[in-house]
């Protein structure tokens, strides 16, 4: 072989790709052949010194960019499913959101809406209904979870907003109204346990909740409360609530304006 | 462990969050070929994305035959293709100057110091090849793949994947060495 023929397998000789038995020959060659070896150790430097080249570290959110990128893909594909399909998705999307984010409530209204609509335009389908009782019912759980999880925000404004959807709320479990007590019993600020007293008020056809209404006038200290809790006993012409009053005007600090008040009201339910 | 072929046709069956094992195994490599054919560390981490996109959207064309990976180089080069179309080559390479940047640290005394100048010309040099023979060069060099694998990429015969290698190393001391002098 000539020179020329040795030059051209430099590269495979330095890259280690030289079937043996050629490298064999090639070494005997370069050996024998000052021009050729020459000519190699430039060719191994120019290999060598490219193996010097770095290249800077790719970004460490890498793994994270590709994750948001297959959530989008995913979503973008499950728009072949049906969109009833599409709607459990989501909605069970929420459903794991929701401990963390109230917003999701309303999120979940929009999805029962859209629920609706969707099962109006195919009314006729039975499944489709059944599936929309299982949804509402899905819904009214999370608006509970909602409520509950508002209830412990350190926000006082959160606390009365996570009240207020107790008005949302057609059935409210005993989780609900334990909760609703404990923070008209224990919640430092007096709007929020003003505003659950409301709420409270609005769930009196449960016996239990006009039971833990009694209850708690001998829990309250603060004068508004005190007598909104009178005006609510009245009007719900709670006649039990009596006992619980006369206990309250034993109270040595009362105030005056509540003292008269609740005998007043002791008056009118008796 | 699942073998990437493997893992990739459960990809196709649509598990899509299979990727996610491949792009762990792959998304270094991946990176470090199209950083060397962009020189634009943002831009290769773009065009990884967008590889494994199109590896999920054309799931479908992985048949199982060939090794993964050369699936995975075959969509990255399409990608290339694209962006190349996209951009001058002029404006693809306008941060070559920032090349100290991509080069080994290190003391600026003795070898270390002559290695380092040594690869910033041989970066440059790299940059005055053709695409074709830096994507060649740096299948072979940096991802250190074997002639019979880039030919599977490349869709060639593997002697004419050697005979492009040399050439393109070839192509680069002549650059080189015109530089130096
Ligand atoms: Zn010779």
């Amino acid at each position: 072989m000539k020179c020329e023929q040795y030059q051209d397998l430099f590269t495979d000789y330095i890259n280690k790709q030289l079937p043996a038995a050629d490298k064999a020959a090639f070494e005997q060659h370069i050996a024998a052949c000052p021009a050729c070896a020459k000519e190699l150790k430039a060719f191994q430097q120019v290999w060598d010194v490219l193996g010097e080249v770095t290249i800077p570290e790719p970004s460490a959110d890498m793994p994270m960019r590709f994750n948001a990128m297959l959530a989008n893909y995913k979503a973008s594909v499950t728009e072949e499913v049906s969109v009833w399909d599409k709607l459990k998705g989501q909605w069970q999307q929420l459903w794991q959101w929701q401990p963390r984010w109230p917003m999701a409530y309303n999120l979940a209204i929009l999805v029962v809406g859209l629920s609706a609509g969707f099962w109006f335009l195919n009314g006729n389908k039975n499944a489709d209904s059944e599936k929309m009782k299982t949804l509402a019912a899905e819904v009214h759980e999370l608006k509970q979870s909602v409520m509950l999880s508002l209830l412990e925000n350190p926000s006082a404004s959160e606390r009365i907003r996570g009240v207020s959807y107790t008005s949302e709320i057609k059935h409210a479990d005993k989780e609900v109204i334990d909760a609703l007590f404990a923070t008209l019993n224990n919640d430092p600020n007096v709007n929020v346990r003003l505003s659950t007293l409301d709420a409270l008020a609005g769930l009196a056809n449960h016996p239990e909740v006009r039971q833990g209404l009694v209850q708690s006038i001998s829990q309250q200290d603060s004068p508004l409360l005190q007598s909104a809790i009178a005006d609510v006993m009245l009007k719900l012409q709670e006649k039990s609530s009596v006992g619980s009053f006369r206990e309250l005007l034993k109270q040595k600090n009362l105030d005056k304006g509540v003292k008269q008040k609740i005998s007043k009201t002791i008056s009118k339910l008796i | 462990m699942l073998t990437d072929n493997a893992i990739m046709l459960k990809v196709k069956e649509g598990d899509l969050d299979r990727m996610g094992l491949l792009f762990e195994r792959y998304h270094r490599q991946l990176y470090g070929f199209l950083f060397h054919m962009t020189y634009k560390k943002e831009l290769a981490e773009d065009m990884v994305q967008h590889t494994f996109y199109k590896m999920l959207k054309y799931r479908n064309s992985f048949t199982g035959t060939g090794e993964f990976v050369h699936w995975m180089y075959t969509v990255a080069r399409n990608v290339l293709k694209d962006e190349y179309k996209k951009m001058k080559r002029a404006q693809l390479h306008d941060d070559v100057d920032n090349i100290s940047d991509i080069l080994p640290g290190g003391v600026h005394t003795g070898d270390m110091y002559d290695k380092k100048e040594a690869a910033r010309g041989l970066h440059k040099a790299m940059e005055k090849l053709s695409d074709e023979q830096r994507e060649i060069l740096t299948m072979s060099r940096f991802q250190e793949l074997k002639h019979q694998e880039i030919a599977e990429i490349l869709n060639m015969t593997e002697g004419a994947v050697k005979v492009r290698v040399h050439r393109a190393m070839q192509e680069l001391k002549s650059i080189y060495t015109k530089m130096e002098s």
